[in-house]
């Protein structure tokens, strides 16, 4: 089965544990790795893991460094949020992606499905976040 | 997808071949961006949010292409500048 989409387990805790801040600016730095069909990333993962990570023009090992948004409580929802990220003038194939602390030991956050192959040629593969507000940000808290 | 305490958003994923992304294409998700209508919004509100995006839309794509022409003018100077006069001339016609 290939990358699936979800909120890691090992996260929820370090969360409670205060590993993480997604402040931008003076928060951590967050990373998004891309990842083949071959890739079983799921709620288990806990770190980022160079195996099955794709390669390919204007891809570099690790992936992007992502854009946070300050974490926010529009409602009694609490959310953070990404800006989004391009791999420019690349020529890749992925399947999934993985998001992680960089700054905590690469500890995994949430991974992202794509559902199939998604490749782009001589081109731009970006990844598009939501709308920063309760109902659609990309990390939600209830 | 929810899964009780935390939940992962909806994403998308957008490729392309041989080029890159037009300023339209750039807009529309920026559009999604600054101007959410809920499906449950008022029907007066709704529709003054879907032509406010409407009227504000071809605004950005022009400033959008305004800030392409702009770069490829820098583009092919620095190009010209280095003596590369058929990359910067390439360059300008695009």
């Amino acid at each position: 089965m290939p990358v699936t989409t979800a909120f890691c387990t090992s996260f929820k805790r370090q969360l409670l544990q205060g590993q993480h801040n997604f402040t931008n600016g003076t928060g951590n730095t967050f990373k998004i790795a891309l990842y083949t069909s071959t890739s079983t990333l799921d709620a288990t993962a806990t770190a980022y893991t160079a195996t099955n990570e794709i390669t390919g023009t204007g891809y570099t090992a690790g992936g992007n460094t992502l854009v946070n948004v300050t974490p926010t409580s529009p409602t009694t929802t609490a959310i953070t949020d990404f800006a989004d990220t391009t791999w420019a003038s690349s020529t890749i194939t992925a399947n999934g992606a993985l998001i992680y602390n960089a700054n905590a030991t690469n500890a995994a956050t949430i991974t992202l499905g794509f559902g199939s192959d998604r490749s782009s040629s001589n081109g731009d593969f970006t990844i598009v976040f939501p709308l920063a507000d309760a109902t659609n940000a990309i990390i939600r808290i209830a | 997808m929810s899964e009780g305490f935390g939940s992962v958003g909806s994403f998308l994923v957008k490729t392309t071949n041989n080029r890159g992304f037009s300023p339209e294409e750039i807009t529309e998700d920026l559009l999604t961006k600054l101007i959410f209508i809920s499906t449950e919004s008022h029907p007066a509100i709704r529709d003054q949010a879907i032509a406010f995006k409407d009227q504000i839309r071809p605004v950005i794509v022009h400033y959008m292409k305004q800030v392409v022409r702009s770069d490829r003018t820098t583009l092919a100077a620095q190009l010209s500048k280095q003596g590369h006069h058929d990359m910067a001339e390439i360059i300008r016609r695009l």
